[in-house]
């Protein structure tokens, strides 16, 4: 008779004592501190980022378990893609490569010219930034942030803080590292903000994103601005991390109200930024600016080829300053005047004629 | 009625987080139920005496640490949505199926609002009315948990 008490009993007619434990609100009490403490120190402090990188990598298998289906879809239909689709996609990539072809020979010609110009003006070398290629595994899971997530992570080299661009324009930035995977954090996001340049004029800006509407917003420009609708945004590639002269965003929309001295932009990311399935993930360059913070020397944007004429930038920068009642805050770096050499490659470069020189300048 | 085994319990939370991972895209984010929500808050009212806040609270955590979002976030609005439902459970075992929907509406959506409003805490924006899209998919996940796993038990008639 007692034998099988413990299952014929319903849990509602057995003593509570007996299988109940901690009585509900001291549970939720313990359980609510506990995930209270978690999210301060996740939100604090550094010390999760491990447990997120193990929990990441256990969970790998599950992760390819559940995107399997979507994989098999997609092989299907890759499968059956008819044969005409492919006879045009074939002729229209030869076209381009014809076209591309073209381009490029041009291209060799302005790089040696380039290259010429930079000897005889003491610049340094363009980089060209090298890069892996990632492919977007899903969008984020959170409906709240602008996250996709790549098929790469800290074992293909990937480290957090390298731009992420398509064949468009820039998408993103990756902001966390998981063995195999790395999340990017999309442009359109709240968090994060671009240093951008209007192509027509140069005039630099900062471009923030808007969130869920998909936006960028560009704040802090006088309704006097020097900016049209249609404009392009550019990346300036003044903060080391974009390289100069990737496209941005369109300028859509500009509001221009009577109560605020700021005109309100909105522009388009031009980029696929929620439809693509390959990237690039370029690799930050090696800033010198670390180094050279000690000499108290300003950095002025390499790798970009409108630079390098330094008279041109200074006419730019002042008539941008006209323009400009805030100017950026990197405006005292043009105009001191001294082309950034690269420290190391180019043995004697002018950083060490000009080292005494840089003190004059605060 | 057969107690469930707490095997099941596992076993269902693995397939609800393997769900979770699926890559959703744009428009099914709109609509995905919260898939470890559903099934843990069913296996707390099926079987309390497996299934505690302390797990609930754990398939929390697994979500966030999927989603990638703030540690602690979701595991918190799991355990107190697990609170509303435990303080009712002998009670709601006793419901008919329309009153059952009800309360269990109103657990996803204290969820949905709880996540919401620590968002808002940390900084987010307020999003539009497709936000509360899910509670209707997870009233239909748990409708799907009630064809699988069977009512609720009711005590028996003494």
């Amino acid at each position: 008779m007692l034998k099988g008490i413990h299952q014929q009993l319903d849990p509602q007619e057995s003593p509570a004592f007996f299988i109940q434990g901690p009585k509900p609100f001291p549970r939720l009490m313990f359980f609510c501190a506990l995930s209270l403490v978690m999210m301060a120190v996740d939100a604090r402090f550094d010390y999760l980022g491990q447990v997120r990188q193990w929990f990441s990598t256990a969970l790998h298998p599950l992760e390819v378990v559940a995107s399997a289906p979507n994989e098999w879809a997609r092989n299907i239909n890759t499968y059956f893609s008819s044969h005409n689709q492919l006879i045009q996609d074939n002729f229209k990539l030869k076209q381009q490569a014809l076209i591309d072809h073209a381009a490029l020979q041009r291209l060799a010609t302005v790089d040696a010219e380039n290259a010429h110009l930079r000897t005889l003006l003491d610049g340094d070398a363009p980089i060209i930034p090298q890069a892996t290629l990632g492919e977007v595994m899903h969008m984020g899971r959170d409906p709240f942030s602008n996250i996709i997530t790549l098929n790469r992570g800290s074992r293909h080299q990937i480290t957090p803080g390298q731009a992420v661009v398509d064949e468009q324009g820039v998408v993103g930035q990756i902001t966390r590292v998981y063995p195999f995977t790395s999340e990017v954090t999309l442009i359109t996001d709240k968090k994060l903000s671009i240093p951008i340049q209007i192509e027509r004029n140069q005039l630099r800006a900062i471009a923030f994103g808007e969130g869920k509407r998909n936006t960028l917003d560009i704040p802090y420009l006088p309704t006097s601005v020097d900016i049209k609708v249609g404009d392009k945004l550019v990346t300036s590639g003044i903060d080391g991390v974009y390289p100069a002269g990737l496209a941005v965003a369109v300028v859509t929309q500009i509001k221009q109200s009577q109560d605020s001295p700021f005109a309100k932009i909105i522009s388009r990311p031009i980029a696929g930024v929620n439809n693509h399935k390959h990237v690039l993930i370029l690799k930050v360059p090696d800033s010198p600016v670390i180094n050279q913070t000690n000499e108290n020397r300003p950095f002025l944007p390499r790798n970009n080829a409108q630079h390098l004429d330094q008279s041109v930038v200074d006419v730019l920068q002042k008539n941008n300053a006209a323009v400009d009642p805030h100017p950026v805050t990197e405006t005292p770096v043009l105009d001191t005047g001294v082309p950034e050499a690269n420290s190391n490659s180019q043995g004697p470069t002018p950083e060490t004629t000009l080292a005494p020189v840089a003190p004059e300048h605060p | 009625m057969k107690p469930v085994k707490f095997s099941t319990i596992v076993f269902t939370m693995l397939v609800g987080l393997v769900f979770q991972l699926y890559p959703w895209s744009n428009s099914g984010i709109i609509i995905r139920p919260d898939f470890l929500l559903v099934i843990m808050i069913y296996w707390l009212l099926q079987a309390p005496y497996h299934c505690n806040i302390g797990w609930v609270w754990f398939a929390g955590l697994l979500v966030d640490l999927s989603t990638g979002s703030l540690l602690g976030q979701h595991a918190l609005t799991f355990a107190v949505t697990a609170f509303l439902g435990l303080i009712y459970q002998r009670r709601l075992v006793l419901f008919n199926r329309w009153q059952l929907y009800l309360y269990v509406i109103f657990l996803f959506g204290v969820q949905r609002a709880l996540i919401l409003l620590l968002k808002l805490f940390a900084g987010g924006e307020i999003p539009d009315w497709t936000y509360g899209l899910p509670v209707i998919s997870d009233l239909i996940l748990w409708q799907f948990m009630i064809i699988w796993f069977g009512e609720l038990t009711r005590p028996k008639k003494l």
